[in-house]
């Protein structure tokens, strides 16, 4: 247990009342209009999303997550947490194109890609399954600051769940997404301090960067100096195969939308920028500041590594960086350091609360049960579920000891199997929404067939991460690709709105002509070409 | 035509050009170089330093190239967004469905 002095309360009672505070501030602007509760009514200049981008994505469970890549694998772990960049593609390509079709969701773009009974089915399920992530991924970040709280205070891990996610609601049910992402960039900021301040500290209590250096290399570990440094082409437990393999995912992914889970929230944070270039700008410079928040981290971890390098509980090196702020920090800082690890936890769970809620309230209420419903009813609305996903989110965190394995799994099946149709969604007329619901359906079942079943029966060998995903993208072509090809492409008047309105990138020349046909893009490129003489 | 186009019409911006690939493929390097050379250079390290500026310089060029087209392409847009949205508030009310 750690001994807080007043001054540690202090910072702690003035950041939580900062917190709340915005919520009281911005409760006028929130309450205008769906629009403005779920995406600050579409007028924020990039730095805001930006610095949502850069908080939403730094939660609790993260630095245990990166502390124990780094500690295991060096700082070639760094590219375990290199699946953000899937950004740097996305944000001048998928932002761009998801930008201008204006839809508040994911589900909801579906519906403007694809038409009829498909695209119906498409949203229903989408929003269904982003509410119940939201859920989830608020259980899972809660329970890790219920853990937090218990090694710090000896509290029950249900406290910490509890008393933090609520004192967060607060805010988000009375502002909206405008009191997230204006106590994301309050967040931001002290989070980004406090892990620039922690890991200089733990830096130096370590002996400093030569000294860090030096002793890795007395103790023959100068190998996890280097970024670079695999186990093998195929062999070891990080192969450069599956180095190659995460790089594609991440980076290609960027194409696609969906291709990361992170997307459906980023989406938001598209939809809220003013333009299609605060738009990319947010998204592009969100992801650099989690790029540089990692290298920070990684390099604290090896300090710590130097200090304690014989750990062989996983559970216990996850903890490194922590245990450099609580360890090592003057009293009086230890406040600010939990200051700031509430504002890792605050930024996340209003981020995913506002988010489940919007899926809830757009897709669901307003598309399916009341489509007329004024604006100030859409805002009751979308307080009730954000409400109503705070609780749900409580009772699963508390079962997440027992279920976590499975729905890592769960994730991992919906990366899998499904990352290259969400490429193609985007990037591909032909694609419908038929072979992209037969996709998420045939991952669902050759995923258990691959990853469980198969290997458990011996008919199949246990296959490393890396081949498991080139499985299961294989298979499950073999079913959408049929099924996209049998069925009829999307109504082509569709498919001409939203080319024209989108601009998508890829294979899109039988709309393309069809628009050029009736005469939807004859003066721009009239207007093109005469500029282009000038 | 230069080899790289500082100035955009709204329709020719609207295209997917050789800029934008530039930036496709300048971005994901930034991005490496940023995580390498800002963990090396945290540790002191000389390699560190010139891998962060490598990082910048990338950075600073992909604006470079990207930012007239971004910029044309939002100003065009920002016009037709009104009329865009009244059509999507159409078919979450079931008037614009098939």
């Amino acid at each position: 247990m750690v001994q807080f002095a007043i001054l540690d309360w202090i910072w702690i009672i003035l950041f939580l009342l900062l917190m709340i505070g915005c919520g009281v501030l911005f409760f006028n602007l929130g309450k205008r209009s769906e629009a403005d509760f779920f995406l600050a009514g579409r007028g924020l200049p990039w730095w805001l999303p930006a610095s949502s981008v850069y908080a939403t994505h730094t939660a609790v469970d993260t630095p245990m997550w990166v502390a124990g890549v780094i500690y295991r694998h060096g700082l070639a772990g760094i590219w375990y947490a290199f699946f953000s960049a899937w950004c740097a593609i996305s944000a001048f390509v998928s932002t761009r194109i998801f930008r201008r079709s204006l839809a508040y969701t994911q589900a909801e773009w579906q519906s403007l890609r694809f038409c009829g009974l498909g695209s119906e089915l498409l949203r229903g399920w989408m929003s269904g399954w982003q509410v119940f992530m939201a859920m989830f991924n608020m259980g899972w970040v809660g329970i890790a600051m219920g853990m937090v709280c218990q090694y710090l205070f000896g509290w029950p891990t249900w406290m910490g769940l509890v008393i933090f996610s609520s004192i967060c609601a607060i805010y988000v049910l009375t502002a909206g997404y405008w009191g997230v992402v204006m106590a994301d960039f309050q967040q931001g900021i002290v989070a980004f301090s406090a892990i620039l301040i922690v890991s200089i500290s733990g830096v130096m209590v370590a002996g400093g960067p030569h000294e860090i250096v030096a002793k890795l290399s007395d103790m023959g570990q100068s190998w996890r100096l280097n970024p670079f440094h695999f186990t093998g082409w195929f062999s070891g437990d990080f192969p450069i195969a599956w180095f190659m393999t995460m790089m594609v995912i991440a980076l290609i992914g960027g194409f696609g939308m969906g291709t990361s889970i992170d997307w459906y929230l980023e989406a938001q944070r598209i939809q809220s920028a003013r333009t299609v270039r605060d738009a990319s700008y947010s998204i592009w410079w969100g992801t650099a500041l989690v790029i540089i928040r990692n290298s920070l981290w990684a390099a604290a971890v090896l300090g710590f590594f130097v200090l304690f390098p014989n750990i062989q509980e996983t559970s216990e090196y996850e903890m490194g960086w922590f245990r450099m702020g609580f360890d090592y920090l003057p009293v009086g800082m230890l406040g600010f350091f939990f200051a700031a690890i509430l504002a890792i936890h605050l930024s996340t769970v209003s981020s995913v609360l506002n988010m489940g809620a919007m899926y809830a309230t757009r897709d669901l209420y307003h598309h399916y049960v009341n489509p007329e419903a004024s604006q100030e009813k859409l805002v009751w609305v979308g307080r009730i579920s954000t409400l109503l996903i705070l609780v749900f989110s409580f009772a699963l965190g508390l079962m997440m000891t027992e279920i976590t394995k499975w729905l890592i799994f769960a994730l991992w099946i919906m990366a899998a199997g499904v990352w290259l149709p969400n490429i193609l969604q985007v990037i591909w007329w032909r694609f419908n929404a038929w072979g992209y619901l037969s996709a998420w359906i045939a991952n669902l079942g050759l995923s258990w067939l691959v990853v469980w079943i198969l290997p458990a029966f011996g008919v199949l060998p246990a296959l490393p991460d890396y081949l498991q995903f080139w499985a299961l993208m294989l298979l499950t072509s073999l079913v959408y690709l049929p099924v996209t090809f049998i069925t009829k492409p999307e109504d082509m008047d569709h498919l001409v709105r939203y080319y024209v309105m989108s601009r998508p990138i890829g294979f899109w020349g039988p709309v393309r002509r069809e628009a050029e046909r009736r005469g939807l893009l004859d003066e721009i490129s009239h207007l093109g070409a005469a500029a282009d003489e000038n | 035509m230069p080899l790289i186009r500082r100035t955009w019409t709204p329709a020719a911006a609207d295209e997917w050009a050789r800029e934008d690939w530039i930036a496709i493929v300048l971005s994901p390097l930034a991005y490496i170089a940023l995580a390498v050379g800002v963990v090396l250079s945290f540790l002191l390290l000389k390699i560190g330093f010139i891998i962060l500026g490598v990082a910048i310089v990338l950075t600073v060029l992909m604006h470079w190239v990207i930012d007239p087209k971004l910029k044309t392409v939002s100003q065009d847009y920002e016009k037709k967004q009104k009329s865009y949205l009244e059509a999507l508030e159409k078919i979450i009310r079931w008037e614009e469905m098939k």
